[in-house]
């Protein structure tokens, strides 16, 4: 076991450095300046462009750029080129901002796509099944700016309520239980769509796990046994249908920073995603760089997590 | 649980109608939305347009310009223009009718020409009239040391000058062809002839270096110069948001702080021309430039910034209070930028990085407070979410994509404003290249292309039809050349002239060759990729080979443009009000990494170019102007396809609210100004509970 933990550090460790060696070649290497250079304006010249590239050390080779970035970086003290700001000071408030989101989304999605999926894993090829097979296709073959659009227009008209940010604007003055209330009413919508692919690719999952479960021998012996069929579903196959989810727990991490560009672009939330999108059109190298330097490693220590998750729960994993 | 949770929250939401009713706060609250956030809330530093919007609201500049585009006083009360120019006395030269003099002997004969003793021409008359004094500068010696690379190292240069008596002339008005009138007098040699590298001597550094005297002599004694001058008198009494008086200091810091390289300030080129900027009294500041630069007016629209805030003893207590290094903090760093200071109607309150910036009137505005208590600058990336957002009410205004001006434009709820925008779409050709070297081809392309149904089918009909580089709106645009016909048999004709022939299979064909090429865009931008398959119809129509093809914004500028490696290409310019074009149209500028790659080159329209840098006289400029529009139109370097119309939409509850002479307060719809700028007036804007019913002038 201890063993297992340490090899798998110094191969995680080993990966992260490819991964932030290639991260840093495709970001430098891509054709496009800072957005403060700008060659097409009249009153840019040829010297200013140069003392920009000079003062963002883009003048440098590679390898002392990429030295200089990671030093500030791991000392905490890399800024943002749009605005001066210290990037892990950026990052953390839009981390705050998208938790919310993330958390209501995922609980959403998870308590909505197992019961869904295990009724119709149960009820197979009835009506329910049927139904939520062509619900699930449906919300997971839409658009999701599309749906997003459709439901903001469907809201705003039927109720004349704002819907976008995460609060009302020009909402002062109201009680606390208001405020709050507006804030729970402004994550609905976006979260709801973050939850809908969620719940529709899930509940898949879940009714074909438990449809293999189903069949295995040991529930036909515990259905052969007489016991109640409750038991038997929620029981003996449920618990073993599980297993597998157990390792989608730990790749949930990395979906903390990455937020969701779509949503919080249309919602106008100002969230991981939106931040990460924008920084790259601006090609705020320094935000670019330390949002993907920071979701790598939560990638790995969520497949970390997941295979000691996946030893604790099944006992048949020996490594 | 959860969901219901969720769902009840929507009972404690306000509605469109409640917003106002329940809370009349929000009548003082104007909010507006943008896509982008701004980046740098300081007027020396920031370059897009989110950030320009705030500082417009926070600070406040020298001059701006009212609604006829006059320039208007705004922290400047008054201001004069006039000029210093100066000529050294050249020895050698043989002057008519005099021969060789010194100093007091050619200011005799100015003086006498200018009494009328000496036969002149009006025009030379006009420049000597509008001397007011002439003086002598005596000769002086003084050293000057000069940095010069050479190989890896930098070597110091000093150089003796002995420079000969020198002349100054005070003009009432600047005068560009000062010293063209004066050559009538003194002889066509007279400048021309100065022998400058004479009076130089280089030190021991600099004989084994690179340069020789004549390499400096034009720089450190030219024989003439113009040294344009604006004084400035500034208004009394006027506060920063912190209490802080206001006056001259800040403006020479405000210079000084865009001219700083440590700041990196993309308004240093605006600058550049400047030589001095010379604080005279507390509220009088004098700009000195160092050439003739027409534009140099408008610069001083930039917002000031307050000296005691950002002067280097503050940002050295600031650098040690954040515990930063002092060695390399600079203003750039400075917490000011997130929270600005400046001397505009509105306060900085509250910035939340892409959710809004939070600004609240400033009572003790030098002008009179505005009549909103706040200002909200909403960053609503999604131009749809938008518009939702301004039927809900929490936006009180909305720019309207042209596809539903129709729609919104009758709408009983709402005003609408519209005008131009001050930029123009257009396909350059690349004039290096044949065929695009034959203006008879470029206006036959042209020809052959409807404008009117791009600008009916692709927008909707919001734009208007452009012949020229200049903003529509101004005087400088010259309304009296027409857009190119519609012609494609006419097109065919000019491409006949100039040897293009259809072959059998309907191709134009020259010496066996067929008229080929590509016209390239960037991605990303539909109404250009719509044009570029309008132009390609159109001119397949008329037998002419034209690929296409659409290119990454940055892989476009940086491989194509930049390098000049294009047949033809759709872009767009936006322009300011200055009528200044020479980065895009003077021919020096066609090398690569600059901005005239279409490589337009014409003597005559350099000369314009530079006349109207150099113009300080509006009537004039704008007869230059009209010359050089005509210019460019008959050499059609581009196809000016159009101008963009915009559209905005606002509450109808939001008014004007003034008083009339007995005191009353009253309220006037919102009128646009000439150039279609519906918030000039925005200081005396106020939302209504119920939308007014207005007297029956509107």
């Amino acid at each position: 076991m201890l063993s297992f933990i340490g090899r798998s550090i110094i191969q995680k460790i080993i990966t992260l450095f490819f991964v932030m060696v290639l991260s840093f070649l495709i970001i430098h290497l891509a054709p496009g300046e800072p957005s403060q250079v700008d060659p097409l304006n009249p009153k840019f010249t040829p010297e200013m462009v140069e003392r920009f590239r000079k003062a963002f050390h883009l003048d440098e080779p590679l390898h002392v750029q990429f030295v200089y970035f990671y030093r500030d970086l791991f000392t905490g003290k890399t800024i943002s080129w749009k605005d001066n700001e210290p990037v892990l000071k950026k990052i953390g408030e839009r981390f705050l901002n998208s938790l919310p989101l993330f958390m209501v989304a995922t609980i959403l999605t998870w308590t909505l796509a197992f019961p869904i999926g295990v009724r119709s894993a149960i009820a197979r090829g009835g009506a329910y099944d049927r139904l939520a097979t062509f619900f699930s296709y449906l919300l997971y073959s839409i658009p999701g700016f599309f749906f997003a659009y459709i439901l903001i227009l469907l809201v705003v008209n039927a109720f004349h309520v704002p819907v976008i940010g995460m609060k009302t604007f020009g909402f002062t003055d109201v009680s606390l239980l208001r405020t709050i209330m507006d804030r729970v009413w402004h994550l609905v919508l976006p979260s709801v769509l973050g939850a809908t692919v969620g719940i529709a690719v899930l509940s898949r999952y879940v009714r074909s796990q438990m449809l293999e479960v189903e069949d295995q021998d040991y529930v036909r012996t515990a259905r052969a046994k007489g016991l109640p069929s409750e038991q038997v579903h929620y029981k003996h196959a449920l618990r073993n249908a599980l297993l597998p989810f157990v390792t989608m727990f730990g790749l949930m991490l990395p979906g903390l920073i990455g937020g969701s560009v779509i949503i919080e672009s249309i919602f106008s939330w100002p969230g991981m995603g939106r931040m990460a999108y924008e920084a790259i059109l601006a090609r705020d190298y320094p935000i670019i760089l330390s949002i993907n330097f920071i979701s790598a490693v939560l990638v790995l220590i969520g497949t970390f997590i997941s295979d000691v998750l996946y030893m604790v729960v099944d006992p048949r994993i020996r490594l | 649980m959860l969901i219901i949770f969720l769902l009840q929250s929507y009972l404690w939401v306000p509605t469109y109608e409640q917003q106002t009713k329940g809370n009349l706060e929000r009548l003082n609250e104007y909010i507006t939305a943008s896509i982008g956030d701004a980046s740098i809330l300081n007027p020396i530093l920031s370059a897009d347009s989110a950030s320009n919007d705030i500082e417009a609201m926070v600070f406040e500049g020298l001059i701006d310009r009212d609604q006829e585009l006059r320039f208007r006083g705004r922290l400047a009360k008054s201001w004069k223009i006039y000029e210093e120019a100066f000529f050294y006395i050249n020895e050698k030269a043989s002057i008519p009718r005099v021969g060789k003099a010194g100093a007091p002997e050619v200011v005799k004969l100015l003086k006498r020409a200018r009494g009328g003793y000496v036969p002149i021409s009006a025009q030379v008359k006009t420049s000597l009239d509008n001397i007011r004094e002439i003086v002598i500068i005596p000769a002086r010696e003084f050293l000057i040391t000069r940095q010069e690379k050479k190989g890896a190292g930098k070597t110091a240069t000093r150089i003796r000058v002995m420079a000969p008596d020198r002349i100054k002339l005070i003009l009432n008005k600047v005068d560009q062809d000062l010293f063209k009138n004066l050559s009538t007098i003194l002889g066509n040699d007279y400048f021309p002839s100065f022998p400058a590298q004479d009076y130089l001597s280089l030190s021991e550094g600099g004989r084994a270096g690179i340069k020789a005297p004549a390499d400096y002599a034009q720089e450190v004694l030219p024989a003439t110069e113009h040294n344009p001058v604006i004084i400035f008198h500034l208004r009394p009494d006027v506060r920063f948001h912190d209490g802080h008086l206001f006056d001259a200091r800040d403006v020479k810091f405000t210079y000084a702080a865009v001219m700083d390289p440590k700041n990196l300030s993309p308004r240093i080129a605006d600058y550049e021309p400047v030589k001095e900027v010379e604080v005279l009294a507390p509220l009088t500041v004098r700009i000195i430039y160092k050439r003739l630069y027409s534009p140099a007016l408008s610069t001083w629209g930039i917002g000031i910034v307050p000296e005691h805030l950002l002067n280097d003893e503050a940002l050295k207590n600031e650098a040690l209070k954040t515990e930063k290094d002092p060695e390399r903090f600079s203003m750039r760093q400075s917490g000011f930028n997130r929270h600005p200071i400046g001397c505009g109607p509105f306060v900085f309150r509250e910035w939340k990085s892409d959710q809004y910036i939070a600004l609240a009137r400033f009572d003790d505005y030098w002008d009179g407070p505005p009549q909103y208590k706040r200002f909200m600058y909403r960053i609503i990336p999604d131009l749809l979410t938008q518009e939702m957002e301004f039927y809900a009410g929490t936006v009180d205004s909305y720019a309207v994509q042209p596809h539903q001006v129709q729609r919104l434009k009758n709408d009983p709820m709402y005003q609408n404003f519209s005008g131009l925008s001050f930029g123009y779409t257009y396909i350059g050709y690349n004039m290096r290249r044949a065929p695009f070297n034959d203006p008879r081809v470029r206006r036959a392309l042209g020809m052959a292309i409807d404008v009117n149904k791009i600008i009916q089918y692709v927008l909707y009909g919001q734009g208007e039809w452009i012949t020229g580089p200049f903003v529509k709106q101004t005087d400088y645009y010259n309304h009296r050349i027409q857009p190119l016909p519609y012609d494609p048999e006419g097109a065919l004709k000019l491409l006949e002239a100039a040897g293009w022939r259809r072959n059998k299979e309907g191709r134009l064909e020259k010496d066996g060759k067929r008229l080929q090429f590509t016209l390239i865009t960037n991605s990303g931008n539909d109404l250009r990729k719509a044009v570029l398959t309008i132009a390609q119809d159109a001119w397949k129509q008329i037998g002419i080979d034209c690929r296409t093809d659409l290119l990454e914004w940055a892989v476009f500028v940086q491989e194509r443009v930049d390098k000049a490696d294009f047949d033809a290409l759709i872009l767009g310019w936006n322009m300011g009000i200055e009528p200044d074009l020479y980065q895009i149209w003077h021919s020096s500028q066609t090398h690569p990494y600059q901005l005239n790659f279409v490589g337009f080159k014409n003597s005559q329209a350099d000369d314009l170019i530079i006349k109207i840098r150099q113009e300080y006289d509006h009537v004039r400029q704008v007869a230059y102007c009209h010359q050089l529009h005509e210019l460019i139109a008959r050499e059609q370097p581009y196809t000016f396809l159009y101008v963009n119309k915009w559209t905005a939409v606002l509450d109808k509850r939001i008014v004007i609210r003034g008083t009339d002479d007995a005191g009353n307060i009253i309220y006037k719809k919102i009128t646009p100004t000439k150039t279609g700028n519906y918030t000039f007036y925005f200081n005396k804007w106020i939302k209504l509970p119920e939308a007014p019913v207005l007297s029956a002038e509107d």
